[in-house]
């Protein structure tokens, strides 16, 4: 028993069988398949139909009778295969392009081959993209995954944007084979399909498949147009030209893949690891926190600052992909747009937390303490700079903010921003000011925070000694705190820095400070507005005299007057005119006359 | 290179000259054209006529008109137009003179042998 269809072939009506319904269906489909829209295609499929209508007839004696899949075979037999109407491009090489079956049969698309996955169907769809063995590809995720986890990332959004191949059609495309009657018949015989598949489905997708073609056809029809008229050198050089244009988009596709998925990664462990230290705090990061004067939370940031950088290199990514594979899932224009809202979000959002960790530092404030010190215009005072075995033992000056443990064990902020500015004063004791210095968003907050700051030295036996560093609670945040140690010295007094102040010395004297870096380590007598030093050796006599004419420093004199030169070194004595020329030197007397 | 190939090559490229040649003094129907082909053994299936029933028509070579059949649908009855007689003529002389020229080179060397 068989069910039994009816159709109207070219107006006739006839009675068929199911399964020989199918097979002419998918016959005329393949057919139709076999022209393009150029060639008549409509006009020469109603011509083959009212012609198989015509057979059909023959073969039917009465109404009640019915097509079986025999007739079906037999006309098909007369009619031919589907290759059998194809046009040789050859022969008729006006024709606008027939061939693009032979190009759809090389070309290959990428799917998820979900038949023969172990996850997501991505390695084998690679390997049918490539051509290769999908072992290579899944070895190259293994590879990857122990690569910092780079493979699994990837794996997941090509999962997520590489199209499954669901229907016959497809995964006849993804193995690069031609999509034709007689592959799809194949692909069902083997089982490869999944038994749900309605045969309509395929024929849809075939003709699907088939518009598609003709649209890229299209497209191409200048680039194709070389193929069907006759080459000439030019034509081939464009090809050539075409084909590096081709290779150098898929390594720029390559490339943006790379930076996209590397900056994607990178951006997740680096700022997830932030983030999620913070949350559970782990010591040793919590520089962060201090450097956080806004007090803003630091996984918010961490998150903001994901949205705002990776983003971009999200859709950098997705074009690279979109370069290399052109059938690519598109992720949607609500997925765009959501994101591209996300981003602005984000980027708003940090500008407004910058705002914020700026304005913490809108007022610089400082408080000053001063003490004196019995020091007079005939005492000699010796300052040194010590620093702490917890902080930095060498005293060595640098402006980096620390955290750190002080004697009691608590923590600590550390800096070591302190330098001594000395000053001359017609006082007659000696004088010492402590000026702390730190930012806030207000006038109070940054007083607080100078106030906060803990600062000491010690004086004995003419001896000044001063913490290379200041310190203060982590509470206040690195607010650029900074410590000036301002020594009032009475006139004539004689001063010492040791080797351990230099680095909190200035680099030069200027006014107000008398005392730089270069005179450490020498006895200085105190005068008005200036320091002079006793111990230090005689440089002699010391001339240097530069104009235009006359040169006078430690190599010799040279005069360029206007009719001559002189010039005394080491070497000798030159003597130049426009006429005579004069040396004195080793050699001995040369008196050159030039010649004219 | 297959002989096949070859063989349906030849066998296409004057094709077009068949069909034409075949209208040359009254119109036909499509199945007329083919059983004439057929029986002359230029066609072994009957697909491949359709396309070119197409082009000739399109090209102005070919016209046709509607019939009504007692079998079955209607019929197309295919004729030469005047551009498609100028055609024939030309490609009837382009024939013979290919004709002539095969001849000779085919027993050119059938002597030599």
């Amino acid at each position: 028993m068989n069910k039994t269809v009816n159709i109207n072939l070219a107006g006739i009506f006839f009675h068929i069988d199911e399964d020989a319904y199918l097979k002419l269906q998918r016959y005329l489909e393949a057919i139709k398949r076999s022209f393009t829209d150029s060639q008549g295609r409509s006009e020469i499929i109603a011509d083959i139909e009212a012609r198989i209508a015509e057979l059909f007839s023959e073969r039917v004696q009465n109404d009640k009778q019915v097509i079986r899949i025999s007739e079906v075979d037999e006309v098909i037999s007369i009619m031919g295969q589907p290759e059998d109407y194809l046009v040789d491009d050859e022969i008729f090489e006006d024709e606008p392009q027939t061939a693009y079956r032979s190009k759809s049969a090389t070309s290959r698309k990428l799917f998820r081959d979900t038949d023969n996955s172990y996850v997501g169907g991505v390695s084998s769809g690679l390997a049918h993209y490539f051509g290769i063995d999908a072992v290579w590809i899944r070895l190259a995720w293994i590879l990857l995954i122990f690569g910092a986890g780079t493979g699994i990332l990837l794996y997941i959004l090509l999962w997520v944007l590489v199209p499954e191949a669901k229907t016959t059609a497809e995964k006849l495309m993804m193995t690069g084979e031609p999509v034709n009657i007689s592959n799809i018949e194949k692909k069902i015989k083997d089982g490869f399909d999944s038994v749900t598949e309605t045969v309509g489905d395929v024929a849809k997708n075939v003709s699907d498949s088939v518009s598609n073609a003709a649209k890229k056809i299209d497209v191409n029809k200048s680039a194709n147009s070389i193929k069907s008229s006759s080459r000439t050198f030019f034509d081939t050089l464009g090809d050539v030209i075409m084909f590096f244009f081709k290779v150098f988009a898929k390594f720029i596709g390559v490339l943006l893949i790379i930076i996209g998925a590397a900056t994607l990664i990178s951006l997740i462990i680096g700022l997830f690891s932030i983030g999620v230290a913070n949350v559970i705090q782990i010591p040793g990061l919590d520089f962060v926190e201090l450097a956080n004067a806004g007090n803003t939370p630091i996984w918010l940031v961490s998150l903001f600052a994901l949205f705002a950088v990776g983003i971009p290199f999200f859709f950098l990514f997705y074009l690279g992909l979109k370069i290399l594979i052109n059938n690519l899932k598109s992720i949607g224009s609500v997925a765009k747009f959501s994101l591209l809202g996300l981003w602005l979000i984000s980027v708003i959002a940090l500008i407004v937390f910058g705002v914020r960790q700026a304005s913490e530092h809108a007022f610089e404030e400082s408080y000053t303490e001063k003490t004196e010190l019995p020091i007079t215009a005939t005492d000699t005072l010796l300052v040194k700079m010590k620093g702490h075995d917890n902080f930095n033992a060498d005293s060595y000056h640098q402006d980096r903010f620390k955290l750190a443990y002080n004697d009691n064990g608590d923590k600590v902020l550390y800096s070591s921003d302190v330098d001594i500015i000395v000053k001359s004063t017609t006082d007659s004791v000696a004088k010492i000011a402590i000026r702390k210095r730190a930012d806030g968003s207000d006038y109070e907050k940054a007083i607080a925070r100078a106030k906060n700051i803990n600062y000491d030295f010690d004086f004995k036996n003419k001896t000044l000694l001063l913490n290379s560093y200041l310190t203060t609670h982590p509470d206040n945040k690195f607010s650029d705190q900074e410590v000036d140690v301002i020594l009032y010295l009475p006139e004539s007094s004689v001063v010492y820095f040791n080797n351990s102040t230099r680095h909190s010395l200035h680099y030069n004297t200027y006014d107000g400070n008398i005392v730089s870096r270069d005179d450490t380590n020498h006895y200085l007598k105190i005068g008005y507005e200036e320091a002079l030093c006793l111990d230090c050796p005689e440089e002699g006599l010391k001339v240097k005299v530069k104009t235009p004419r006359l040169k006078i420093d430690d190599k010799g004199i040279e005069i360029n007057a206007k009719d001559g030169k002189l010039k005394i070194d080491e070497s000798g004595i030159k003597a130049e005119s426009d006429d005579v020329k004069f040396n004195i030197d080793s050699d001995g007397v040369e008196i050159i006359e030039s010649e004219e | 290179m297959k002989i096949e190939n070859t063989k349906a090559q030849m066998r296409k490229g004057v094709l077009e000259f068949c069909i034409l040649s075949v209208l040359k003094d009254e119109d036909a129907y499509v199945a007329e054209i083919l059983d004439t082909l057929k029986d002359a053994k230029l066609l072994v299936v009957e697909g491949t006529i359709y396309p070119l029933l197409t082009r000739l028509k399109n090209a102005g070579l070919l016209n046709y008109r509607w019939e009504e059949s007692t079998s079955g649908p209607p019929r197309k009855y295919y004729g030469l137009t005047e551009t498609g007689k100028l055609f024939l003529k030309e490609l009837n002389t382009t024939w013979s003179e290919l004709h002539n020229a095969v001849t000779i080179v085919t027993s050119q060397k059938n002597t030599k042998k």
